[in-house]
């Protein structure tokens, strides 16, 4: 960049050293206890005004403030808790147990002299009673023999969705308020009606904050000329004007747009506080290129540098997983990157901030400039790496799911991989969580939990030589009948969710059109709608199949000592557990495990893409496991692959690491089995690639191999049948390195950031818990990507 | 009849080393030499675990694999050495010809009947480890007049690319260069002929140790200076050299 930003970088990164020394986290318990105090003020509203009436209450009385170092007004602060808990160093795999307690987040402050224990606990108990919590909790309870070693989870989703700001940042949200208005001036049913009125309430929340801010904007200008600081008071100034227009009106430059989009992030995520997860800004590079108006790269870069830093939040950078997009293509193949997704990514490697997270979609028409100007991320150590996106796949599934033409390039990414519409997809991300590897030991054992011998379930219990040759359909039949209680548990989550209403999110959601809530589980009040599941332990089960077959055949007489081994967790039994092991696995293009995770793959996305939501809207089979792998697997027995007890699952829908060994064009073979069409929730895969395997001596020369190696090979691969793979990530490192930084961080990180990809994020990896640490050292696997060598 | 059987002791793919682009590489499993410097001893150990596949049985898995022939790659048959196996190997070389693989094979051109290959063969790569006979036979255990034969028959009528290993202390004295030079002044102009000279490493030495057996090579680096000399040497006698 030229040295003229120098200036506009480096308070960039004065902000987020400003940010990162924050280790209190209040905001969200100040907005929860105003809306507390308020809510008897408005019992005789609707819900949803209410609901608007406490946003503005709760932005009103929220003390704000605007750094010395900032360039623009606005902060995520204020919305989330120190909870998440991938970064949070007290994170155990023994004793996680999800997110479920709505309440659990008031354990993470800290009591002090102004956040009293009292004053937490009574904001706590004021909580558990409302009907959300107490909804919620009647959900668990009723599924807690399936949910306790997870047979399925489930949980209420916060965030997760990808708001249309385009419309706000070209008109204005006085122009929203007036189309909502007008709306509810015609509408003559009283609900709709209301509704549209409360969403007009939550918009007005924009001219409050962007006054607010302003106000301290001016006394900063003018402390600024009082020192005679010409820098700060023309910043503090150029910062007055702008929210003196925006977010009310129209943005008429990149710097109002941005300016004007922070504002309405921010509003929408105190609407959900505390921790709303994973919401998405989509393709940032379109939202913004229009107020580009011939600025340069470099400027433009400088600014974008500041947006990035917007998305960190204190000392872990705690609002993780919100995704952003660059490049892609539309409905007609032409390539739709332009100069803001160059300016991005300049932004993104110059700042190596762990949050936001990038992604960056791909077609067969990419522009190898792009996959060039990705060298320098994916071939410097400790810089963040973007995650990859296939369009020339994600377009006919989604159009297969009923998206439409016109909306299929606007298609983002909510939290780590899963496929949404931006403005018009509410589908419940994480709604639900299948556990095939928990039913398989459960199907075996028939019902009765061999991690804690508890009777979790009414499998049908058969004596071994009946049960193992029909093991697929008792399999199957239990899936089954276990989905159909996940989705009435994941609807009762919604239903609780429900109750907390979010008018401000709703009215880019298609509120403004279909004048229901968001989260309305009576009326669609989004044009796409659906629940997540996402599905853990596809290779596990595949492996295990195929053993059981094998030991029929070749060792029928053992069928009762696998059974018996398989309670013992292999206990006395390493001969057979050795067997077991030397069976097939997925992962070598062997066509007979892969066949097997195909059919797996299949016949559990058909089942769950049949399941019905709360508004008999489709289930979407999502093949990821967000470390919950890890989790999860911690909670199932011994298995018939030769996998022990609370060892990890497979991540994703890659084989369980260690059992691909043949290498990366084996592992890529196996993987181009499964059938993608039907993983339309979105799926998880991930490569750890040594950095050996592209020798370019440029970043540049690097980039293009990658896309010669990896991309096209498993995307755009003209010899491969039906769709192909939509999603990677990659780690190109090695375990080596990574122990080595863990030793000696100082040598390693001096800066204290050393960014890895963990699932849809990417981290700190210093910021990790050593659980979690550990788990991406072990998932780098390298045998199963290794290059295998010739003569010489 | 039973079928024809390839036995192999690793497969995986490679990217450029075993000829272009993307390739899935069988090393077969047997050699007729004993080079002292060896990459893949295990090729002859006994304790080596071996795998036996049909011919069928390893076309199948060539042809499902055919996605992952990017950038002009195919399959490459190494070893060991692969025409050990010549009667197997010839067959399957036939089927996946038939159904456009492209196909190449590194071998020590030692296999009398080698040429009745070359039609199937879209990729030739040959070593030439030492240009005397006597040498030839004491160094690895067999003479070389089949393999000077074969490379001039290849080197005459179609692409070959010939690597010379060169090892200190058994092929880069001045005499020996002098051999290599002489024999390739006699092949005929080959626009399709390359010349690879490889300097010593000692990849393999590892797995002469895991797998029992001796390493007997003895400061086989070349010195960097003796390595120019003799580039300059063949640049000189008009041969020119890759390095790959």
């Amino acid at each position: 960049m030229k040295p003229k930003n120098q200036h506009i970088i480096d308070l960039a990164k004065a902000l987020f050293r400003e940010e990162r020394s924050i280790t209190k986290l209040t905001g969200w318990f100040q907005i929860r206890e105003t809306a507390a105090k308020n809510e008897g003020k408005y019992a005789d509203l609707s819900l949803e005004r209410r609901t608007a009436a406490l946003l503005h209450d709760e932005l009103k009385e929220l003390p704000l403030s605007i750094s010395d170092n900032a360039v623009f007004a606005g902060t995520q602060r204020d919305a989330f808790a120190r909870t998440y808990a991938l970064i949070n160093p007290s994170f155990r795999v023994e004793t996680f147990s999800g997110y479920c307690d709505p309440t659990a987040v008031y354990g993470d402050i800290d009591p002090d002299e102004e956040f009293t224990k009292e004053r937490i606990e009574k904001l706590r108990q004021y909580t558990l009673q409302t009907p959300y919590v107490s909804q919620l909790n009647a959900m668990y309870k009723k599924a807690e023999s399936y949910t306790g070693e997870v047979i399925y989870f489930v949980e209420q989703v916060t965030g997760h969705l990808i708001p249309e700001f385009g419309t706000a940042l070209q008109y204005g949200t006085k122009e929203l308020i007036a189309t909502a208005k007008a709306k509810a001036e015609t509408e003559t049913d009283a609900e709709k009606k209301d509704n549209l009125l409360a969403f007009a309430d939550a918009l007005a929340c924009a001219e409050l904050l962007a006054g607010r801010y302003r106000e301290i904007a001016l006394a900063k200008e003018a402390a600024a000329i009082a020192a005679k600081d010409d820098e700060k008071a023309a910043r503090f100034g150029k910062l007055a004007n702008a929210l003196a227009r925006v977010p009310m009106y129209g943005a008429r430059d990149m710097f109002e747009a941005i300016q004007s989009f922070m504002l309405l992030w921010e509003i929408m995520c105190i609407e959900q506080a505390p921790n709303p997860y994973a919401f998405s800004v989509g393709n940032a590079d379109r939202i913004f290129e229009p107020y580009r108006h011939g600025m340069t790269r470099e400027d433009a870069a400088a600014l974008f540098c500041h947006f990035l830093v917007f998305f960190n939040v204190a000392d872990r950078s705690w609002a993780i997983s919100q995704n952003l997009i660059v490049g892609g293509r539309d409905y007609d193949g032409n390539d739709l990157t332009n100069p803001s997704s160059y300016s991005l990514l300049d932004a993104y490697f110059e700042m190596n901030l762990p949050q936001p997270i990038l992604s960056v979609k791909l077609h067969k028409n990419t522009p190898d400039k792009l996959y060039e100007e990705l060298g320098r991320f994916f071939f410097s150590p400790g810089v963040l790496t973007p995650s990859l996106f296939n369009d020339d796949s994600l377009f006919p599934i989604l159009e297969a799911k009923g998206v439409d033409k016109e909306d299929l390039e606007t298609y983002s990414v909510a939290g780590c991989q899963e496929p949404l519409i931006r403005g018009k997809d509410n589908a419940n991300t994480t709604n639900s969580w299948l556990n095939l590897g928990k039913i398989l030991e459960l199907t075996i054992s028939g019902g009765v939990s061999t991690i804690t011998g508890k009777k979790l379930c009414d499998f049908e219990k058969l004596p071994p030589e009946e049960l193992l040759p029909r093991l697929r359909e008792k399999f199957y039949e239990n899936v089954k009948s276990s989905v159909a209680l996940m989705a009435d548990s994941a609807n009762g989550a919604s239903r609780a969710l429900s109750n907390l209403r979010v008018p401000f999110l709703s009215s880019f959601m298609g509120g403004l059109d279909y004048a229901y809530d968001t989260r309305d589980t009576e009326h669609q009040g989004t044009k796409y709608n659906g629940s997540g599941c996402l599905i853990h332990g596809l290779s596990i089960v595949a492996d295990s199949f195929i053993a059981v077959d094998h030991l029929l055949k070749e060792r029928p007489q053992d069928a009762e000592r696998l059974v018996k081994a398989l309670a013992n967790d292999f206990e006395g039994d390493d001969e057979l557990r050795e067997y077991l092991l030397s069976c097939p696995k997925f992962g070598n293009n062997i066509p007979e495990v892969d066949n097997e995770a195909a059919e797996i793959a299949n016949k559990i996305s058909d089942l769950i893409n049949s399941t019905k939501n709360y508004l008999s809207n489709d289930f979407r089979a999502d093949w990821s496991s967000p470390t919950t792998h890890l989790t999860y697997g911690y909670w199932v027995g011994a298995l018939p692959s030769g996998r022990p007890a609370r060892d990890m699952m497979n991540y994703g829908v890659d084989p369980l690491y260690g059992s691909a060994e043949s290498g990366l064009g084996m592992r890529m073979l196996s993987n181009m089995a499964l059938p993608f069409c039907k993983m339309c929730g979105g799926y998880a895969s991930h490569l750890g690639i040594d950095p050996k395997y592209f020798p370019a001596d440029s970043f540049e020369g690097k980039g293009l191999q990658f896309k010669e190696r990896v991309i096209e090979p498993l995307f755009f691969n003209p010899a491969a049948d039906g769709i192909q793979p939509f999603y990677l990530y990659v780690n190109v490192t090695t375990p080596e390195t990574l122990r080595k930084l863990l030793k000696n961080p100082k040598k390693y990180a001096p800066s204290g950031v050393y960014i890895v990809r963990i699932h849809g994020t990417f981290v700190n990896f210093l910021d990790l818990s050593p659980d979690v640490q550990q788990d991406i050292i072990r998932r780098l696997d390298l045998a199963s990507t290794a290059n295998i060598g010739g003569n010489e | 009849m039973p079928q024809n059987q390839i036995k192999y002791f690793q497969k995986g793919f490679n990217f450029s080393q075993d000829g272009p682009g993307n390739r899935l590489v069988y090393h077969l499993y047997g050699c007729n030499f004993r080079c002292p410097w060896c990459a893949n001893p295990e090729c002859f150990a006994a304790d080596t675990k071996v795998t036996a596949q049909t011919v069928e049985e390893v076309a199948n898995e060539i042809l499902r694999s055919r996605p992952m022939f990017f950038s002009g790659g195919g399959v490459t048959f190494t070893g060991g050495e692969p025409t050990l196996q010549f009667e197997a190997l010839k067959e399957l070389l036939i089927i996946i010809k038939e159904q456009n693989i492209h196909t190449a094979i590194e071998c020590n051109a030692s296999h009398p009947r080698l040429c009745e290959l070359f039609p199937y063969i879209d990729h030739l790569m040959m070593d030439l480890k030492h240009p005397s006979d006597a040498a030839h036979k004491a160094i690895v255990g067999m003479g070389n007049q089949t393999v000077l034969d074969n490379i001039a028959a290849a080197a005459s009528t179609r692409q070959l690319a010939l690597r010379i290993p060169l090892v200190n202390g058994y092929n880069t004295d001045d005499a020996c260069i002098d051999g290599f030079i002489g024999f390739l002044s006699t092949l005929p102009q080959n626009p399709l002929l390359t010349v690879e000279l490889i300097s010593y490493h000692e990849y393999g030495k590892v797995k002469w140790q895991k797998h029992g057996m001796e390493y007997t090579v003895q400061n086989g680096f070349v010195p960097p200076a003796r390595l120019a000399e003799i580039r300059e040497r063949f640049r000189q006698a008009g041969i020119s050299t890759i390095q790959t």
